[in-house]
């Protein structure tokens, strides 16, 4: 029998294998059959349930504790973690307990599984809760439950809105970063003198943290007396060089120290688009009679496009977090015209301590991601399907 | 000495620093004569001083590991005295501090590695920088972690700590064994304490200066077009904001004398610092705010209803909006660090305000230009100061108010009440926090980096720095500058209530909306900072606040 690489026999021989085999099992995929006796089975539900109640038994003991309706002597939330831990492994060692061999397949994705919850389902849903807190850390009172004050109180902040406003603009710069990024991608696909060496060298932004590109070209190259920049402006007869001085100014520059960072990125993905076109298809093209700018836009373009929306999207969602190159620079002045909405979270949250109401910005602003994303893909399917 | 009397010798023509100085001289030779120090005693301390201040000799690079161990060795006098060898043996502390610069606790380490080897305990450190420390502290009270001993904190935090009882009271020996008594003015009860008891061990004072331009102010050709320009009086440094304001706007269109560019007046920074740009606003508030009758200037103590959009802070706000057409290009994009760093030690701006690192920075750091050309006096004054009282504009019979600001008062060391149930281990933190805090090791953290200023009488004997290597005329002037201020009988002392910094981040974001011109004036900015911070001490809790706030104020 001729089995093909991918491991899986041809249609013809599946049917008969699976007429063949249909009395014995899954044989192809079963290792061995399992003959689990039923004390085991029995072995097995007991220590998953037996955990299981530890783990309840303490949670609840430890959650009256710290409402204050009873005493138990816990000092910290450490014995809910060990019960939650004892479970997890209970609950892991039964699946081999009691459905034996297709339990160990089990193993291999339920620790991930827990992990995953108890790393980011539960502080998800902790963050749920402080979001619709009032928390101060600065308060005696601590944390108290105040409804949907929170989200009264964002629906009246002009720093957020002027905030989201911002992130518009900043995410609109895209269109234009992914021009520029298509253009320099053509640019390196196309024979050119030293091309390793530009690929490299354009590559060389990306490589650099946000912070030093604030240092090094926002406090430094961009300093309004010393600075190169400046410099060079004062040459070309802009008497008072400032960059940061008016509101629009301010945030176009911002907008081209990020775009300068992440224009190699949106390149590369391009350029790595670009390289997997077969050069057939461009040479059909002109033979058939199309120009350079007729090929371009209407075979490459097009077959670019898939690529060309995952790397936008993938930006965008970059662009989302901008806060580093703000902080740094110019901590979101003048007046907040570069403010995003990661830089005011962290002030409202870290200068000022207002857990509970931070908390709300970014969860308001992760269901705003989530949506704006998933609107953008169906979009972008839609657009992209016709090509095809 | 009262205000009255300290403003008429000034006005009859004794400079604040001379007055400050001979009652400093007098009080000394009293003290020494009333203790009867003998000869040799004296000497012995004074040779234990000097020797000190060899370490590792003024001008012979930076100190290293090895030196702040030899320091922390040779002021081991007085642990000896308390404590015996080997007395805290098998106890264990943890020391959270700051690790910037490489100063602060990598300082610490090499000065209390005698302190350990003598005493027989062990210290656990924990290091933070500076960006992380408030956020640390902060979550470690609110989730009742405090996993520290012993902590490097600065008296603003003393609501958020002192105020929960999270503090260790100081036993009487360290008040004996670090000379309390030598502490400058304003670092005396009732700051450091809560409720009449003592928590803190100061090991640093913080204050802003006024830092002028000697140059612009000697310089013929400003002082003729001072006279012909029509201004009145004579062209010289600004001893009030309203010559400051006259001068901001006189130099406009002038070239500065040492580097030939534009010349600048007072340089203000316009944009936010993590709170601590609000400081800036404070001090040209504080002259027309802070009334000689009322400890309290920010908030009424009663109500905490902010006085911030009171007249003098309006005045002050509008001082900066009128004199922004004659700050550098871009400085609604300086913040105060660029207005000190790359602005006037470079040679920017003749008028700055600041702490005392841009008087040691002058002279020694490479990018200073000015270290030749600056000079140094307290904070201007107010011709008329503001008296929430009545709700008048006050002209003080002695002349013009002057109010120096005691911008974050400084870092001390504080003992945490967790170590209170076990008595060993109480002993032995606060042995630890004294010989950081002692009077002797306190002179050579003013003399060599260490990230600390000034906050002793003892520590402004001219003639040891002069001793030691440093100008005395340098000295005197940059020294004087803060013991001025620390030791002003109306000095400006900053609220230290829980989340001040709080109050301070969200003004910042309101000025810098007021500075671009999004608010239609000074009061309208000053409103929404009032209203912001209206709702900062709601949040906080409003009993909770005045409650804690008098009892900063000692009230």
């Amino acid at each position: 029998m001729i089995i093909e690489a991918g491991g899986q026999p041809p249609a013809f021989l599946r049917l008969s294998m699976g007429q063949a085999l249909a009395n014995e099992g899954d044989l192809l995929h079963v290792v061995t059959n399992d003959n689990i006796s039923t004390r085991r089975i029995a072995f097995g539900r007991a220590i998953v349930w037996g955990s299981a109640a530890v783990l309840a038994l303490t949670g609840l003991t430890q959650t009256l504790q710290e409402t204050g309706l009873a005493g138990f002597g816990y000092s910290n939330w450490r014995p809910t973690l060990y019960a939650y831990i004892l479970w997890a492994v209970c609950l892991c060692w039964s699946q081999v307990l009691i459905r034996g061999e297709q339990g160990k397949r089990t193993l291999f994705v339920l620790p991930a599984a827990l992990f995953v919850i108890s790393m980011v389902v539960f502080p998800l849903l902790f963050g749920l809760v402080i979001a619709f807190s009032d928390w101060n850390l600065s308060s005696p009172t601590g944390r108290t439950f105040n409804g949907l004050d929170n989200i009264r109180q964002m629906w009246r902040d002009p720093f957020y809105w002027n905030a989201l406003t911002n992130m518009v603009w900043y995410s609109l710069a895209i269109l234009v970063e992914y021009a520029i990024a298509f253009g320099l991608a053509l640019l390196l696909n196309s024979q050119i003198r030293a091309r390793k060496f530009f690929r490299v060298a354009f590559l060389m932004p990306l490589m650099l943290s946000p912070v030093a590109v604030s240092w090094m070209i926002g406090k430094s190259m961009m300093e309004v007396r010393f600075g190169p920049v400046a410099r060079l402006a004062r040459e070309l007869g802009w008497e008072q060089p400032s960059f940061f001085g008016s509101p629009e100014l301010a945030r176009a520059s911002i907008m081209i120290m990020d775009a300068w960072t992440f224009i190699p990125f949106m390149m590369i993905m391009i350029l790595a688009g670009l390289q997997a076109i077969p050069k057939e298809v461009q040479e059909a093209a002109k033979v058939d009679g199309a120009n350079a700018w007729r090929g371009f836009w209407e075979v490459t373009f097009p077959l670019m496009l898939p690529v060309s929306i995952t790397a936008i999207l993938i930006r965008i969602i970059f662009k989302l977090k901008l806060a580093d190159i703000i902080i740094t620079v110019t901590s979101g002045g003048p007046g907040g015209a570069t403010d995003s909405v990661t830089s005011f979270i962290f002030r409202e949250y870290r200068d000022r301590s207002n857990v509970g109401y931070g908390t709300l910005l970014a969860m308001v602003y992760l269901v705003l991601i989530v949506i704006a994303m998933t609107i953008l893909m169906k979009i972008a399917e839609r657009w992209m399907r016709p090509q095809y | 000495m009262k205000i009255e009397d300290y403003n008429r010798a000034v006005s009859m023509g004794m400079t604040r620093r001379r007055l400050l100085q001979t009652a400093a001289g007098i009080g000394g030779v009293a003290a020494l004569g009333g203790l009867g120090l003998g000869g040799g005693m004296a000497f012995a301390q004074d040779n234990l001083r000097a020797e000190i201040l060899k370490i590792p000799g003024v001008g012979a690079g930076s100190p290293t590991d090895a030196d702040w161990q030899k320091v922390g060795e040779m002021c081991l006098g007085a642990t000896r005295a308390n404590v015996a060898e080997g007395e805290f043996a098998g106890v264990e502390l943890t020391f959270m501090g700051l690790n910037n610069q490489n100063q602060h606790n990598v300082l610490f380490r090499g000065f209390l590695k005698a302190w350990e080897t003598y005493t027989g305990a062990k210290i656990n450190w924990v290091d933070l920088a500076q960006a992380d420390y408030n956020a640390r502290l902060q979550q470690s009270i609110a989730t009742g972690t405090v996993d520290f001993d012993v902590i490097e904190m600065g008296a603003p935090f003393e609501g958020d700590t002192a105020g929960r009882g999270l503090l260790s009271e100081m036993p009487d020996w360290v008040k004996q064994q670090i000379d309390m008594d030598d502490y400058v003015g304003y670092l005396k009860a009732p700051v450091g304490t809560w409720d009449g008891k003592t928590y803190r061990i100061s090991i640093d004072g913080d204050c802003h200066t006024f830092a002028y331009r000697k140059d612009y102010f000697d310089n013929a050709d400003f002082k003729a077009a001072w006279t012909s320009e029509g201004n009145s009086g004579d062209f010289g440094v600004p001893a009030t904001w309203q010559q400051v304001q006259a001068t901001t706007k006189f130099l406009k269109g002038k070239k500065d004398p040492l580097t030939g560019l534009d010349a600048h007046g007072y340089l203000d920074p316009l944009k936010g610092w993590g709170g601590f740009g609000f400081y800036f606003l404070e001090s040209r508030a504080t002259a027309y705010a802070k009334h000689p009758d009322n400890a309290a200037w920010l908030f009424d103590p009663d109500t905490m209803k902010p006085y911030v959009n009171n007249p003098a802070f309006v005045r002050a706000i509008q001082d900066v909006m009128d004199v922004m057409p004659a700050q550098p290009a871009d400085q609604i994009n300086a913040d105060p660090g660029t207005t000190a760093f790359q602005q006037f030690l470079a040679g920017t701006g003749s008028m700055i305000s600041w702490w005392g690192d841009v008087g040691s920075n002058a002279r020694t750091s490479d990018s200073s230009v000015v270290g030749d050309v600056v000079g140094f006096s307290i904070l201007p004054g107010s011709d008329d100061v503001y008296n929430n009282a009545t709700g008048q504009w006050d002209t003080l019979p002695s002349g013009p108010n002057y109010a120096p600001n005691m911008a974050y008062i400084g870092w001390g060391v504080y003992v945490m009440s967790r170590v209170d149930s076990d008595e060993k281990k109480h002993k032995a933190a606060w042995s630890c926090a004294a010989h950081l805090g002692g009077k002797d090791i306190a002179l050579w953290m003013a003399a060599y980096p260490s990230g600390f200023q000034p906050y002793r009488n003892s520590q402004f004997n001219y003639p040891e720095w002069v001793a030691a290597g440093y100008d005395e005329a340098f000295v005197e002037d940059y020294l004087g500058s803060n013991l001025d201020s620390y030791n002003h009988p109306n000095a400006a002392i900053e609220p230290r209530i829980p989340g001040i910094f709080q109050y301070y981040s969200v003004a910042e974001d309101e000025l810098a909306k007021g500075f671009a011109g999004q608010y239609k004036s000074a009061q309208e900015t000053a409103d929404a900072i009032a209203a912001a911070w209206e709702k900062i001490t709601d949040q906080i809790g409003r009993d909770s606040q005045v409650k804690l706030y008098k009892a900063s104020l000692g009230m």
